[in-house]
């Protein structure tokens, strides 16, 4: 007790799977910052919402580690895309459409998330900072497609621009992402 | 395939960011086990992603771990919760079980358990009170043997007093020789018994080959009195008899000793009082 311990990813994972307590407070104190910060991004900086998420994303984490397969990639890159897909997942619940004041007709939402994301004042944190260093006709894709988890085919139909373009263009976003993140 | 242009499509990113398709994420996840330099880049991109997240990071309000630990009945959480509170049973529900046949069962089960508990401690016992008892005979055995060489070795001292102090005996102080001038042993020899006994006191070790042969030089002919060895360090020998002796004389011979002493390897060489 009391002695600080720190683990490689390897080791983390392992104690992981074996249901260690200890491994899981470490990852929570390694990790929860990071996963905060990109719920936040997603959830437009609703600190409460994103409070509950990360609690359930990290509860998750716990259930789930087992199908955590370290061929597919690194720990972090998997809880990442749990807690986007959780955060994504609480913005599409009927619970949050319905607590938003301004609710859309379901047949007006991509338009209207659209409108919204190009008019939107990027928040200065994380991802969405590097963001802004993308031209605009590419970062709404990344917007839309990363934030707020539309697929390609849902994007091609919202934005009126083909499905092969609507690839070639996320690509070359993410590509440009990768740039800025040296 | 031409896996430098796979890697600058933006693959990588799409999977790694979670915005691949199915197909594309099992093509990638096919490839990745054929290309090392797939994963690399994929490596590279995670921990760039990664390092950025955590350059980023934002302390979340403390309670979100408390509720997270409750939730998973960490022991670490301070308070205890209806997922890890103790489970009641019911007076009433453990009565009704205790007189079902369940309860027999349970006492059937139970008893069996003990039995087999009770007959793997015996045997462990059984095998630790075994071993105890072989480690305990070879203790003695070892005992035995040395007490057995102890005895012989003291045996021999009171022989070699007994010989010593018998006004009989006389003492022969056998003196090295120019050849080897540190050698030196002292024979018994009592004239009456013909016995002689020889005590080495220094005499070098010799090649395994080689034994040291005691002579007696009766009438300037030498008489052998048996061969011994420098390792039969301060032990009386009884050596052969002889009823005269003018000098003793000790040689290297071969093993087993010569029928005329080499008395250019005469080591040392002693004279009695006996005249001819």
């Amino acid at each position: 007790m009391g002695i600080p311990i720190t683990y490689t990813e390897q080791e983390l994972v392992l104690a992981l799977k074996e249901r260690d307590n200890q491994a899981f407070n470490f990852l929570y104190d390694n990790y929860a910052g990071a996963l905060y910060s990109i719920i936040k991004q997603i959830v437009t900086d609703n600190a409460e919402l994103a409070s509950d998420i990360l609690q359930e994303v990290f509860i998750n984490i716990w259930r789930k580690i087992e199908s955590y397969d370290q061929t597919k990639g690194r720990l972090f890159t998997w809880m990442l895309n749990i807690a986007r897909n959780a955060s994504i997942d609480t913005l599409r619940s009927k619970s949050y459409q319905n607590s938003q004041k301004n609710q859309e007709l379901p047949d007006n939402v991509y338009k209207s998330v659209a409108n919204q994301t190009t008019q939107m004042n990027v928040d200065n944190i994380g991802l969405k900072k590097v963001l802004e260093k993308l031209k605009a006709e590419h970062r709404v894709l990344v917007e839309l497609a990363y934030f707020r988890g539309f697929t390609h085919e849902e994007i091609s139909d919202m934005m009126s621009i083909p499905l092969g373009t609507v690839k070639t263009r996320i690509r070359n976003a993410l590509l440009q992402l990768r740039e800025y993140l040296k | 395939m031409n896996v430098k242009d796979y890697i600058s499509s933006g693959i990588i990113e799409s999977y790694v960011m979670g915005l691949a398709n199915e197909s594309e994420r099992t093509e990638f996840e096919q490839l990745c086990t054929q290309y090392p330099e797939l994963v690399a880049a994929r490596r590279d991109f995670e921990e760039k992603l990664e390092n950025h997240a955590f350059e980023n990071a934002e302390i979340p309000p403390s309670m979100v771990k408390v509720k997270v630990l409750e939730a998973i009945g960490n022991p670490g959480s301070q308070r205890i919760t209806s997922s890890n509170s103790p489970k009641i049973i019911n007076m009433e529900n453990s009565r009704t079980s205790a007189s079902g046949s369940g309860n027999w069962r349970f006492l059937a089960a139970a008893s069996v358990i003990l039995l087999i508990g009770l007959a793997w401690f015996s045997y462990q016992s059984h095998n630790s009170q075994e071993t105890a008892l072989n480690e305990l005979k070879s203790t003695n055995t070892a005992l035995r043997q040395k007490l057995t060489s102890t005895d012989s070795i003291l045996n021999k001292i009171v022989e070699e007093q007994k010989i010593v102090k018998d006004p009989n005996t006389t003492v022969v102080n056998m003196v090295g020789t120019q050849t080897a001038p540190k050698s030196s042993a002292n024979i018994y020899w009592d004239s009456t018994s013909t016995n002689v006994f020889l005590v080495v006191k220094n005499m070098p070790k010799l090649p395994s080959d080689k034994q040291y042969q005691l002579w007696a030089l009766i009438d300037n002919k030498p008489k052998d009195l048996g061969v011994f060895d420098a390792t039969d360090d301060k032990v009386i020998l009884k050596m052969k008899n002889t009823q005269k002796a003018q000098a003793f004389a000790i040689t290297i011979e071969q093993k087993g000793g010569s029928t005329s002493p080499t008395l250019d390897k005469m080591q040392s060489l002693g004279k009695t009082l006996q005249t001819n």
